[in-house]
């Protein structure tokens, strides 16, 4: 359960971007997470509404694009998508096979509202 | 509305800080072992293990890294080690910004190897860079042998994998080679080890591991 930290340290990297836009209000987060990635997308929701409880961020919603699992067969070169990380390459039953994507924890966008924003400074 | 772009790994401020560890580390010539398991898997009993048999040959220092209590330190620093006891106060795992709060405590030129010892989970943690050389995961027999296909994150990143408690093998459905094979098509590159380090089997293997990896660290800083 280390959604907290995640949510902390995603929350950091607003604050520094949110400081080039002062008054604006946060609408929404736009995340990338891969369903191997060991975070889920319901647990991060929470935390980040428990840490921006009664803050400027409060009601600001969390866009998460979850990527799935592609593996790619070291044997064959085929690649394919998986539910979780168990892998077998379907194509030849080679058990080498290296991950492409699903491991994915980023930040790619703010929406922000600079004209209907807080306080100016 | 306006939208904009960021485009940044959320992890990037613990890697940049991790990265600052591992030079530190890396010149004070001491290699860094970040072990990582379940609780109750042995890691702080490998490390008396360990500590009996290496203390009096090389000079170890050992970060701990529980929620609470310093129960851990006492336990190394009885066999001979230095170093400090961080608690996380809930956390579940430690973090690259914790381990370098600590490092201006530690005599790491004197050093020859670092143990951190993260907090007892085998999820958490494994998102976390410390700036360690190897990532390493305990697995125990008492655990079942369906752990590597369920906790695949750590097994996708460590770098060395022991499977401890071999000595109640006989007593346990555990199937050791399908663990070993799982372990095998996850991460390729993962070295493993089994061992007791209770019993002592296995544990003359580990020690030349570490003697070996100790000489490697030094020849490249």
């Amino acid at each position: 359960m280390h959604e907290l930290s995640i949510c902390q340290s995603m929350i950091r990297i607003v604050d520094s971007t949110m400081e080039q836009h002062p008054g604006a209000k946060l609408q929404k987060i736009f995340l990338e997470i891969g369903k191997g990635a060991t975070i889920e997308p319901i647990l991060l929701k929470d935390a980040f509404a428990i840490v921006t409880s009664g803050g400027p961020y409060e009601g600001a919603e969390l866009v998460i694009d979850e990527i799935p699992i592609v593996g790619k067969c070291r044997d064959c070169g085929e690649s394919f998508r998986y539910e979780e990380i168990a892998f077998g390459c379907p194509n030849c039953d080679s058990r080498s096979v290296s991950i492409e994507s699903g491991l994915e924890l980023n930040i790619k966008q703010l929406e922000i509202d600079e004209a209907n924003g807080g306080t100016k400074t | 509305m306006t939208k904009v772009d960021i485009e940044r790994k959320i992890q990037d401020e613990n890697d940049r800080i991790a990265a600052g560890n591992r030079r530190t580390f890396t010149d004070a010539g001491v290699l860094v072992l970040n072990i990582i398991s379940s609780p109750g898997s042995g890691k702080t009993t490998l490390l008396e293990s360990t500590l009996d048999r290496i203390a009096g040959e090389m000079n170890v220092l050992v970060i701990e890294g529980d929620v609470s209590t310093e129960r851990d330190m006492d336990r190394v620093r009885a066999r001979g080690a230095g170093g400090i006891q961080i608690n996380t106060g809930g956390g579940c795992h430690l973090s690259a910004g914790m381990i370098a709060e600590v490092l201006g405590g530690l005599d790491l030129e004197s050093a020859d190897i670092v143990f951190i010892e993260n907090v007892g989970n085998l999820i958490c943690p494994s998102t976390y860079d410390l700036g360690e050389d190897v990532r390493m995961v305990l697995l125990s027999t008492t655990e079942g042998d369906d752990k590597p296909m369920k906790y695949p994150a750590i097994f996708l990143e460590a770098s060395l994998a022991i499977l401890n408690k071999i000595d109640l093998l006989e007593h346990l459905p555990f199937d050791i080679e399908k663990v070993q094979k799982e372990i095998e098509v996850l991460n390729p590159n993962c070295e493993i080890l089994r061992l007791s380090a209770l019993k002592g089997d296995g544990m003359d293997a580990w020690i030349d591991w570490i003697r070996a990896k100790i000489a490697e660290k030094k020849g490249s800083s």
